[in-house]
């Protein structure tokens, strides 16, 4: 189960963050969300190490932690897409389907005129969007 | 890791026993010490000591009737290591088995003993005959009885040579051999009879749990047995498969009281987890290999890593790697741990849980028992132990956990996961972990170190914009300040808190729930709210809505005012900005311009200011805005130095709503006027002090950027908003005096240029005028040139400033007792007299150019408007002018020998290539100087005198010099352009190389410089070099000719040697003459003699025409004597002339003109 999804900026300032679960680890989430920023930094700073190539940016399995993993994304401004899981096995391809759909719904969600880039999101439509991505992850919905 | 017991750190190393020939032991006990794989060894001295190999009691793996009590116990692993060897040596002397039949029959026995003990754990059995030599044999026969009574193979039957060396170390390798084949033998059979009975097992067994205990503890056991064979593929293979079976077991088993199973489970697992990581370890694995390094510096907690890093099938992700990780989810799972205990404490209600049978003995009983992982308790009498409920474990488990210090165990943990994180520079993971270990000691109550460590981490936070994260940071630290009493600090971490832009509301079911938020709550807007409120009242002084809550002993006393500083980089700008423009960028002084002043707050009440100061750098404009309606506070700031007080109709700032105010200022002094701070007093006894920002370069509030929310310019005119400054620049005064410098015009190189300047004053009086005067050199270059040597001028200053005249011309102001204060060469000081309104002053600066340079001179004059005003504002006038200095005169000269009189000077002939540069003369003859001055400027120039000063020491006696008719004695006027030429006659009368002729001084002065000195501009003539010279050729004709008139020319030949000399001469024919005399011939003049040459020559042409010439060549000296074109000109006149009467005395007083003209002075 998607915990939590989180769209942080070029200076690493969180844009969206909303979690999905019923539990009240919203700030740990919070936590974990930011710590992560930690990973893509070391690869992106090193990418030798992780073989990623220079084009990807699904950047896997962060690193898990306590009871969740942490998946990231990189799109090419330098807009980070966290998601934090549960699930222990995640297919590959599930998490790349998802992260191309929520890329796409924050493409849709920035390009609106009254959105100032470099700001929060609080488009309603985008969020509701994002529940709808996050709900259908895993059951190979249709892209 | 010290926690663990060695058999569990170590691997296994085989046990044998040695019974028998007790000598021999040491050696080898040594010897199989130091094999590879080593040895232990049990040494028995002899047969009797064999019933310590003897079982004890029923062991563990063979009990498969009954439930078996534990899965594994304490011991069983030890024991394999210290206890039960794999296989006894029997040593036998091989006299005694040679020797008598007593001595026979009681190796017999003593085998027969061995052998029973040896079979009940399969142990295996070598016998060893120890001789003393090679020689010392035992018979055949008996041999084979003892092999038989034995009962081994004959190679275990082995021959030990113990007194020589080469054959002892055969002995001991081949013991040593024998005896690891069988170890290794015993394993093998031992893991293949378990494994057997796993499989064939459980179909008719009374409980499933009997079925895993078996299969838990017979996975260990085959493994431990692989261990000690060293086959650690295998040994992995059955430690996970055991570790698998406690999973499954949990589930099933219901041996033990609930809890206790579990633990007991848990124990075992964590048990064979770590027999995993330490045989990983051994395999080489680099992840593994940072993983077991870390559980070599871990404590006990490091095993609840367990379920993520071993379930996971997938790679590791390189943060997995990291120690720090595994530090980080040590704390972690302690702090769960603890979490769960303090749960459980709280859900059992008191501390102390009353054993339900009542026993007095408590926990303190209970001990841990036979079996890994299960308790019980001792009972008084004897060691005898009674298994214990799961209440009185529960009690027990509290009672321990209770003693445990949990929170210095997760501090230290955090710590080496920070300063691993910073070796990674994981920045974040450290300051999260910080957090961690921040809130563990607020935890625990130590609020310095808490607050000092949320102090670092929420840098962190502030600079990224996480609000959440650093709004629990704040409330954290909100609370060591209250806790620690830290007035100050509270009122910053709450206004910071307040003012962070959280927006969403927090659904608010889940704040009940919510145990991980910090004590300030979760972030709302509604607790924003609250915050402000709880501040404002402290700030306020006004009572405390939730008293109890701030019976601390948070107050501010009037008496301790509290001030807060707000700077552009403090985090407290969301609190209170002030952003101040200045309308205009310039200002005269005294005029009023307007600025404009606006104050932000993020604050989500509105908040009311009692009164705003602005300051500023000059502090006389510091002003005081109050509220309108309210008068008291003017009397409150009487201490406030009469500062003015501008009133505005409210000041309350509202969220995020721009406070615009405008006020004029007047600023008095000239140069940079600049708002520094803005304060505001909200209550009795608190201030902001805030930094005022120019609103041109004020950057956004850092964590209000990324909100979603509208933004407002902080003045209402958006240019202001965008250029506006808090510095103007106040101009200076407008000066009402004027300060003229006189006529331009160049100066002329030599004369005293006068400049006037002139003070007029325009309406200020002009108190304490100072006069400065500099001449700067406009190119760039100084005015100095130390090391050009002037002929004339000594001065190092190519232009001089050389005093200033007064007002009437004649007095100078250079007098000590003048108002002089100061001249240099080029800078002056001169104090200006007072002047009323209306008067004018004026003097003359006097300057000298030594050479031709055009100079800047800037002339500024400082003064006040008020007399006896030290605080008065100085006015300064500045004035320059470029003067160009130019040459007056140019003075020249040329040297001219007598008309048609050539003398032949030698040095000219010898160094004709050359130029030479000084002149020759001729000895005694007159020569002629023409010396001309021509008049370089635009003006006209009076010339008063030309004379040529001799030195009379050196030149009076050898040469003469006299000028050639007199100085004009009216006023010589030369108009620009013009030239003026005086003649003087040399004649040097001693042969000299260099003969000085002086120099030539010409007195001038401008034509209408009224009173200005004559200036005398100096030429020094060159040398001039005098010789003898030995030939001179005169040419003497009349001074003109009639047309048909024949006249004589003569051409006389002075030989002035002592010599002979041969003249060669010829004569070319002209066209206008007719001439008679010879036309080529060589001649002789004597010595000091002359001959004359004569041509009768008649004109045939009128007008001025060429002589016949004629060339004179002395054939010594090979140098031709050419009179020049000129002088052989004659003009032919057509006719006689004729003169009338009345200018007969005109031809009487100028006789000159039939003359020879020798004696007149040449025309140019």
């Amino acid at each position: 189960m998607i915990v939590c999804v989180s769209v942080v900026g070029h200076q690493n300032n969180p844009l969206y963050l909303q979690s999905f679960t019923e539990e009240d680890d919203a700030l740990k989430l919070h936590h974990v969300v930011h710590c992560s920023l930690d990973v893509i930094d070391e690869r992106v700073n090193n990418p030798k190490k992780t073989g990623s190539t220079l084009n990807e940016t699904f950047l896997g399995l962060l690193y898990p932690t306590e009871n969740y993993k942490v998946y990231g994304y990189l799109t090419n401004t330098k807009v980070k897409f966290i998601l934090v899981t549960t699930d222990v096995d995640v297919r590959d391809a599930d998490m790349r389907n998802f992260f191309r759909r929520f890329h796409s719904a924050y493409v849709d969600a920035v390009s609106n005129p009254f959105h100032v880039p470099g700001k929060k999101i609080t488009s309603r439509s985008f969020a509701e969007r994002v529940s709808t991505i996050v709900k259908s992850f895993g059951l190979g919905g249709a892209v | 890791m010290e926690d663990y017991a060695d058999e569990l750190r170590t691997p296994p190393v085989s046990l044998i026993s040695l019974v028998g020939c007790p000598d021999l032991h040491q050696s080898i006990l040594t010897y199989l010490h130091k094999q590879q794989p080593p040895i232990n060894t049990i040494a028995l001295p002899d047969f009797s000591a064999i019933s310590l190999l003897q079982k004890t009691n029923k062991e563990t793996l063979d009990s498969s009737v009954a439930v078996p009590p534990g899965i594994l116990k304490r011991d069983w692993l030890s024991k394999h290591r210290t206890r039960v060897p794999v296989v006894v040596a029997a040593l036998f002397a091989s006299a005694a088995l040679s020797g008598d039949p007593a001595q026979w029959l009681q190796v017999c026995t003593d085998l027969e003993n061995l052998k029973l003990i040896v079979r009940g754990r399969n142990t295996k059995l070598v016998v060893v005959i120890v001789q003393s030599t090679v020689g010392d044999e035992v018979s055949e026969d008996r041999m084979i009885a003892l092999r038989k009574r034995a009962e081994v193979d004959s190679k275990y039957l082995l021959k030990f040579v113990q007194d020589e060396t080469s054959e002892l170390n055969a002995s001991l390798s081949r013991l040593g051999s024998t005896l690891a084949e069988l170890a290794n033998t015993y394993y093998k059979e031992e893991g293949r009879r378990i494994k057997v009975r796993i499989e064939k097992k459980n179909v008719n067994s009374i409980e499933l749990i009997i079925r895993y205990c078996f299969k838990a503890s017979i996975y260990l056991a085959v493994a431990v047995y692989a261990e000690f064979r060293r086959d650690w593929a295998e040994a992995l293979r059955f430690y996970e498969e055991a570790y698998h079976t406690l999973r499954e077991m949990i589930g099933v088993s219901t041996r033990l009281p609930p809890i206790q199973r579990l633990l007991e489970i848990k124990t075992i697992a964590e048990q064979f987890h770590f027999k995993v990581s330490t045989l990983l370890l051994h395999g080489g694995s680099r992840q593994f290999l940072v993983f077991a390094e870390l559980l070599e510096t871990s404590s006990a907690t490091i095993s609840n890593t367990t379920s993520p890093s071993v379930v996971s099938e997938k790679s590791l992700t390189e943060w997995e790697s990291h120690p720090a990780y595994y530090y980080h989810f040590a704390a972690h799972y302690l702090k769960e741990k603890r979490r769960c205990l303090e749960f459980a404490l709280s859900a059992s209600g008191t501390s102390g849980v009353p054993l339900p049978n009542g026993t007095e003995s408590g926990p303190d009983s209970v001990v841990p028992s036979v079996y890994v992982g299960q308790f019980s308790r001792l009972l008084e009498k004897g060691d005898s132990m009674q298994p214990i409920t799961d209440a009185e474990f529960t009690s027990y488990a509290f009672e321990e956990g209770k003693r445990f210090q949990d929170s210095f165990e997760i501090i230290a943990l955090l710590k080496k996961s920070i300063e691993s994180y910073n070796v990674l520079k994981a920045s974040r993971m450290a300051s999260y972990c910080r957090n961690l270990m921040a809130r563990e000691y607020f935890t625990i109550g130590d609020f310095t170190n808490a607050k000092q460590i949320f102090e670092d981490v929420v840098h962190q936070y502030r600079q990224e914009g996480w609000v959440t994260l650093l709004w629990e940071v704040l409330g954290y630290l909100r609370e060591c300040a209250r806790k620690l009493k830290l007035v100050i600090d509270f009122i910053e971490y709450s206004l910071e808190m307040a003012a962070l832009p959280i927006s969403s509301d927090t659904p608010s079911e889940m704040l009940d729930r919510n145990m991980e938020y910090c004590p300030a709550g979760p972030a709302s807007p509604s607790q924003r709210q609250l915050i402000h409120k709880e501040v404002f009242q402290l700030v306020k002084g006004q009572v405390m809505v939730s008293s109890e809550e701030w019976s601390c002993g948070l107050q501010i006393n009037a008496d301790e005012p509290v001030h807060l500083e707000i700077d552009p980089i403090s985090p407290l700008r969301g609190v209170f900005l002030a952003s101040v423009a200045f309308h205009e960028q310039v200002v005269k002084p005294g005029v009023p311009t307007l600025l404009a002043l606006s104050i932000l707050s993020k604050l989500p009440i509105p908040i009311e200011i009692d009164h705003l100061e602005i300051q500023f750098n000059q502090s006389d404009c510091n002003f005081i805005v109050t509220k309108a309606h309210r008068e008291q506070v003017d009397s409150d700031s009487d201490s406030q130095q009469d500062l003015r007080v501008e009133t505005a109709s409210f000041l309350s700032i509202g969220t995020s709503k721009w406070l615009r105010l405008t006020y004029s200022i007047r600023p008095e002094n000239c140069g940079k006027l600049e708002c520094i701070a803005v304060i505001a007093k909200i209550g009795p006894s608190f201030t902001i002090r805030c930094r005022a920002e120019s609103p041109a370069s004020m950057d956004d509030l850092p964590l209000w950027k990324y909100e979603d929310c509208l933004e407002t310019l902080p003045t209402k005119d958006p240019a202001l908003a965008l250029s506006g400054q808090k510095v103007i620049q106040v101009e200076e005064l407008q000066s009402r005096v004027d300060l003229t410098i006189g006529p331009s015009g160049p100066a002329l190189v030599g004369e005293s240029f006068l400049v006037p300047v002139t003070v007029t004053s325009k309406g200020h009086p002009v108190c304490s005028g100072e006069l400065k005067i500099n001449l700067v050199d406009p190119r760039g270059g100084g005015l100095v040139s130390p090391r050009e040597l002037e002929p004339f001028s000594t001065e190092s200053h190519h232009v001089q400033l050389l005093s200033i005249l007064g007002p009437d011309d004649k007095e100078s102001l250079t007098g000590p007792d003048n108002n002089i204060i100061n001249i240099q060469q080029s800078f002056g000081l001169l104090s200006v007299p007072h002047l009323s309104i209306g008067q004018s002053w004026s003097c003359k600066l006097e300057i000298k150019w030594h050479r031709p340079k055009p100079v800047m001179l800037y002339v500024s004059l400082g003064y006040l408007p008020k007399a006896n005003e030290a605080s008065a504002q100085k006015f300064n006038v500045h004035r320059s002018l470029q003067i160009d200095g130019v040459t007056a005169v140019a003075i020249s000269h040329h040297f001219m020998l007598p008309f048609r009189r050539d003398p032949l000077l030698l040095s000219k002939i010898r160094s004709s290539s050359p130029p030479e540069q000084s002149t020759s003369l001729p000895l005694n003859e007159k020569s002629i100087l023409v010396v001309s001055a021509k008049n370089c400027t635009e003006v006209p120039l009076q010339l008063i005198s030309m004379s040529l000063d001799v030195d009379a020491d050196e030149v009076g006696q050898s040469c003469t010099v006299r000028p050639e008719g007199d100085f004009p004695s009216d006023p010589c006027v030369m108009v620009p352009g013009e030239e003026f030429k005086q003649v003087f006659s040399v004649i040097p009368e001693m042969i000299s190389p260099t003969l000085g002729l002086g120099t030539v001084s010409l007195k001038w002065r401008r034509e209408r410089g009224s009173s200005s000195d004559a200036v005398i501009t100096r030429h020094t003539l060159p040398d001039i070099k005098v010789e003898t010279p030995p030939i001179i050729v005169t040419l003497e004709c009349p001074p003109h000719a009639i047309l048909g008139d024949p006249f004589t020319y003569h051409i006389r030949i002075q030989n002035q040697t002592q010599v002979l000399q041969e003249i060669k001469y010829s004569l070319s024919d002209s066209q206008s003459f007719v001439c008679s005399g010879s036309h080529s011939d060589t001649i002789f003049v004597l010595p000091k003699s002359e001959r004359i040459l004569s041509y009768k020559v008649v004109p045939l042409v009128s007008g001025l025409q060429q002589l016949p010439r004629v060339a004179v060549t002395s054939i010594r000296y090979s140098a031709g004597l050419d009179s020049s074109p000129t002088a052989t000109a004659i003009f032919v006149l057509p006719f006689h002339p004729h003169f009338r009467i009345k200018d007969e005395v005109a031809r009487e007083s100028a006789p000159a003109a039939t003359e020879p003209p020798l004696s007149s002075p040449i025309q140019a």
